[in-house]
């Protein structure tokens, strides 16, 4: 037994350099194909990165919309149409879906950190397993993990300003603040980093693109269709852009948001999700 | 024959008893070496046999990185070419088409993932096992059912859901068409397989549902190739690959059950180290036997062997006469040892010869039949029989030149 | 003086005597060979399963067997447990552990995995996972985790790599959190290869949310045979709680699998015992006969027939136990340069990295010797007692004539 410690006292020495690297280790992305320029000192990241957040969100939001998918696969792209609403605060959500016709009526509701679904046509009630929680949700690019992970862009991230884009390159049109996103170490984010971009107006994503820790993109998420609602400015047209997946693409195209509603709580539970409205 | 010989062959037979003995001692060794090679390879190849049974064969075809995926994504393309290769290609016992994937199941407010097999069942009787699996109920109907979807679950499977005979469980997928995939399957029987995580996880359903579950149109995920005997497993690769090379290009990935099993493949490796070690020694310590009782009979006929060189008999020729006469005593040995041996195997080739105690009950834990096979090829009694001459002509050396060595005067002086 | 002259008789044919000596020897020697292989070949398999993981015992809570999922859980860390076993001496090491079957997700793959919280030090007694690491190193540090090679490999990961491990917890609720690689696993087991996630154990603890518990113990002793004796104990001293299984119990593969093999190694054993009897017998036999004039004359010397025969055997003995020492010398001999074993990689072709070692390594322990030996004493007795009493029977003078 003392033997074994007394072994382990030497490796400490090395465990501690190791752990030096590791700080240090993710590899900055590159972004040099985009010019950007230097970046005001009194700006905070971290603020940008809550009014992006925020612009997106509110206590409770209604979201009505289609996700189209693109696969090399398929003849002609995947539509699914759904509508959704959401309560942030209590991390809960509901999301029915519209079309194809196989899928309508079908409901997720989200739990947090647990996840249903029900389907109308064969009357059953699913709780998906961790197992399942990384296969694709409707045939997306997006995972069933993609819809119930919480991690909020704002606490469980280091924010960096690394400048601002003009607006009159290769990467937005608009001109924008480029935040780099650096997850804490233990948070349950897959990625190395992720870089937005955020309208230096209104403080909107325009762009995000997913980092692995060797500095390698591995997602595009795009924004366009802009509108203002009240205070905020949306997209109403989101692009996911799978990069080691040729041919690939997700997009979510938004009829509707409403933002602030009052909605019953009793809309979140297992009864109402087997309602088929 | 020649002189020599006739002498050699007399003076063999000289001291009955001695070479009795010796000939015994030589018979036993090759016996046993036939014997023992003869059911370790009918036993390893049971363990195969039994292993692929459960498992993608004994060669399996497959889309090119399927195995790391285990998605729709990597397919099969279904349409007759493939189906024309394997039957012309010569060592296939038999062969079954599969669609696999993952899919959660569902019962009740129990819900896991599981591996999905879609099966053809009248193929895949020849080529798996799983239809002798089932414990209750019965195996996937040969005809799908045009309104009832059936399904087979693991035992451990059903019970983790709490499903019985007869019972309606949920299936939920991602079609290839990234459609979703959900349907109604009715349990009709449980299988109890020796390998417990596969148990825990595996369903089994027809083929055609599958592929319409999975919008799968005319594609597979695997075949799965029974070869004429495990051996074969190499050759019949190769010949597949280079008649697929030409028509698939690097589409599809070939794989023997070496490659998807090799746990099985080093556990039989050591089984048959260790036998062999131990066999040389055996045939070591016979030829040592012998060696010494020649040298003893050398020693004994020093008087006469002198009297023989003083009468001008060339110690070559002398040497060869007692060279003669070792070899004569193996080769006797040999081929009595053949003759009782080979027949013995070949009647025990293919016979399954039950087993009791400790060993059937383990075997019945695997899902194994508690028997013991043979088998009977050539390279068994040809090896055998070269490594035993190679070891007499060794043995047999030193007495003849001691002998050949002997001075006439000492010889005739211990008179 | 009958043992002096036995004594002296052995040396006044050296021939005849180095013959009787390399019979008996190369037959005992190749007996005791074949047997350590054999031995050694088993003891190797089982020490692979118990080194990759199994352990010689395990501890687990009540209901276990029914039902393997977190919910038996072993309470306060087992201390109560703790100090039965520490009480126990013929206990070499033990360590705790909790296991949880999850998901690891990179940027670019997940896998299902084993989830398996140790206690670094401990464990590094206890299995071979802390000694096989190919690159890094072994847990140390927090938020790390060691995986095997192959596992890593399918997830695109390195030493320094992020994988997020996700898990259910007690309550069901699924929870992750993000761990960096800190070290590769290489050892020839599979489970270890390609199955199992080691974080520390109270790391584990926080990820699953259950407090002190553990989900197993797992205990290994010095001396394989002590194990029946160890669970008796334990038995004793934890009453009908907790459930206590030897490694037998927990893996009847494993113990089927050395049944098969032990079984044919017996049949093989008995050949060579055979084998190396003819042998014995053989040269015996010639060498009393040869002998019979000279015993002829001994006994138209006046020597009493009971006499003659005791010196024939006297002297076979003196052979035999000669003949045996030598023998397991030379055994030894060649164990010894065996050494570490007889590495058949070589002949497996194209196979590597796989699951069990391909080395041969002989083993035997002083018990194991006996066998060969007393086969190999009988043998030589009856083998030269027989002619003895044929030649002492002949008469004098027909002896003499004997040539």
């Amino acid at each position: 037994m003392i033997r074994i410690a007394l072994s382990f006292a030497g490796r400490i020495g090395r465990t501690l350099l190791i752990s030096l690297l590791f700080q240090g280790v993710a590899i900055a992305a590159d972004l040099s194909e985009f010019n950007l320029e230097q970046a005001p000192p009194n700006v905070d990241a971290r603020q940008l990165a809550r009014t992006a957040e925020d612009n997106m969100r509110s206590d409770r939001t209604f979201f009505k919309g289609e996700m189209t998918v693109v696969s090399p696969r398929l003849t002609r792209p995947r539509v699914v149409a759904f509508h959704s609403w959401e309560d942030s605060q209590e991390k809960k959500s509901l999301i029915r879906i519209d079309a194809p016709s196989k899928d309508k009526g079908t409901g997720f509701l989200k739990l947090h950190p647990n996840l249903w679904m029900y389907i109308p046509r064969v009357e059953r009630t699913v709780r998906v397993p961790p197992s399942m929680m990384l296969q694709s949700w409707m045939g997306s690019d997006f995972s069933n993990d993609d819809l119930v992970r919480e991690s909020s862009e704002v606490d469980d991230y280091d924010h960096r300003l690394l400048g601002i884009d003009t607006g009159q390159g290769s990467a937005v049109d608009r001109r924008s603040y480029v935040v780099e996103y650096r997850p804490h170490e233990g948070a349950p984010v897959v990625w190395g980093s992720i870089v937005a971009w955020l309208d230096i107006e209104s403080g909107a994503p325009l762009r995000q693109d997913f980092f692995d820790e060797e500095g390698e993109r591995l997602r595009v998420m795009r924004f366009g269709d802009f509108r203002q609602i009240e205070d905020r400015f949306v997209p109403h047209h989101w692009e996911m852009t799978p990069l080691d997946k040729r041919g690939h693409k997700t997009t979510i195209k938004i009829e509707k948001i409403e933002f602030d509603l009052e909605i019953q709580s009793s809309i979140f539970t297992t009864r109402n999700l087997k309602r088929r409205d | 024959m020649g002189i020599e010989t006739r002498l050699a062959w007399r003076n063999v037979w000289r001291n009955k008893r001695r070479t009795a003995l010796s000939v015994a001692a030589t018979v036993f060794a090759i016996f046993l070496v036939i014997i023992s090679v003869g059911m370790a390879t009918g036993v390893h190849e049971k363990m195969i046999e039994d292993a692929v049974r459960l498992a993608s064969g004994h060669v399996a075809i497959s889309g090119a990185g399927y195995r790391q995926s285990m998605t729709l994504e990597q397919f099969v393309p279904w349409d007759g070419r493939l189906e024309e290769v394997i039957e012309a290609a010569p060592n296939v016992r038999a062969w079954a088409p599969r669609i696999s994937s993952f899919a959660l199941i569902s019962y009740d407010d129990q819900s896991q993932g599981g591996m999905v097999i879609g099966v053809d069942p009248a193929r895949e009787k020849n080529v798996s096992e799983f239809s002798q699996k089932v414990n209750e109920g019965r195996f996937v109907s040969v005809d799908p059912g045009p309104t009832v979807r059936e399904i087979v679950l693991g035992r451990k499977l059903a019970d983790r859901l709490g499903v019985g005979l007869g019972d309606e469980i949920l299936l939920y997928g991602v079609a290839y068409s990234l459609e979703t995939a959900y349907e109604l399957f009715t349990v009709v029987g449980t299988m109890a397989l020796p390998d417990h995580r596969l148990e825990r996880n595996l369903a089994i359903v027809h083929i055609q549902v599958a592929s319409e579950f999975y919008v799968y149109e005319d594609r597979i995920t695997e075949v799965a190739i029974l070869a004429s005997e495990a051996a074969e497993s190499d050759s019949l690769l190769a010949d597949l690959e280079i008649a697929l090379a030409a028509r698939f290009g690097d589409q599809l990935e070939l794989q023997t059950y070496e490659q998807i099993m090799p746990g099985l493949v080093q556990l039989i490796l050591i089984d048959d180290a260790g036998m062999y070690i131990t066999l040389i020694i055996l045939i070591v310590v016979v030829g040592f036997g012998i060696l010494n009782t020649i040298l003893m009979a050398i020693l004994e006929r020093t008087r006469e062997l002198g009297v023989v060189l003083a009468l001008g008999l060339k110690p070559m020729a002398l040497f060869r006469m007692i060279y003669l006469e070792s070899m004569l005593l193996a080769g006797v040995g040999l081929v009595i040892g053949l003759s009782l041996a080979l027949p013995l195997l070949a009647w025990l080739h293919g016979i399954e010869v039950p087993l009791g105690g400790d060993i059937a009950k383990g075997t019945e834990l695997f899902g194994m039949e508690p028997t013991l096979t043979f088998k009977l090829n050539m390279i068994n009694p040809i090896g055998s029989t070269i490594t035993i001459l190679v070891v007499a002509a060794i043995a047999a050396f030193y007495p003849a030149l001691k002998a050949s060595r002997a001075r006439p005067i000492d010889a005739l002086r211990s008179l | 003086m009958l043992l002096r002259m036995a004594w002296r008789n052995l040396w006044r044919n050296p021939r005849r005597t180095i013959v009787v000596l390399s019979a008996i020897s190369i037959g005992i020697a190749g007996c005791i060979v074949a047997m350590a292989i054999n031995l050694g070949m088993v003891a190797g398999m089982v020490d692979t399963a118990i080194r990759g993981g199994l352990a010689h015992l395990q501890i687990h809570s009540a209901g276990w067997d029914e039902n393997p999922e977190l919910e038996v859980r072993l309470m306060d860390g087992g201390a109560e447990i703790a100090k039965a076993l520490d009480a126990t001496p013929e206990i070499q090491y033990w360590a705790p552990r909790l296991r949880a079957e999850g998901l690891a997700a990179s940027p670019r793959a997940s896998v299902g995995v084993s989830i398996t919280g140790v206690d670094p030090i401990r464990e590094a007694g206890v299995s071979i996972a802390a000694d096989s690491i190919s690159e890094g190193q072994w847990l140390g540090e927090r938020g790390r985790v060691v995986l095997g090679h192959k596992l890593a490999r399918r997830l695109n990961a390195e030493v320094g790599s992020k994988i997020v491990l996700s898990v259910q917890d007690l309550a069901g609720e699924l929870t992750g959190q993000a761990f960096r690689v800190s070290g590769l696993i290489r050892s020839g087991s599979r489970e270890l290869d390609d199955g199992v996630v080691f974080m520390r154990l109270p790391e584990a603890q926080a990820l699953v949310r259950m407090g002190e518990s553990i989900t197993e113990i797992a205990i290994v002793t010095s001396d394989r045979t002590l194990v029946n004796q160890i669970q008796a104990r334990l038995r004793a001293a934890l009453g009908s709680g907790p459930e206590i299984r030897t490694w037998e119990q927990l893996e009847p593969l494993l113990v089927y699998m050395i049944a098969s093999m032990d079984s044919m190694a017996w049949v093989l054993y008995a050949a060579v015992f055979i084998a190396m009897a003819f042998g014995i017998a053989n040269v015996l036999l010639m060498a009393v006969f040869e002998r019979t004039r000279e015993i002829g004359m001994m006994r138209a010397v006046g020597m009493s027939r009971a006499r003659v025969v005791s010196l024939v055997v006297i002297e076979s003995t003196f052979v035999t136990m000669l003949g045996l020492l030598l023998g397991v010398g030379l055994a030894l001999a060649a164990i010894w340069l065996i050494g570490d074993g007889i590495d058949i990689s070589s002949f497996a072709g194209s196979i590597d990295e796989y699951g069990i070692e391909t080395v041969l390594r002989p083993s035997m322990r002083s018990r194991d010797l006996a066998t060969p030996i007393v086969i190999g004493a009988i043998t030589a007795v009856i083998s030269s007692l027989w002619p003895a009493l044929r030649a002492g029977r002949a008469k004098p003078a027909d002896a003499l004539r004997h040539v």
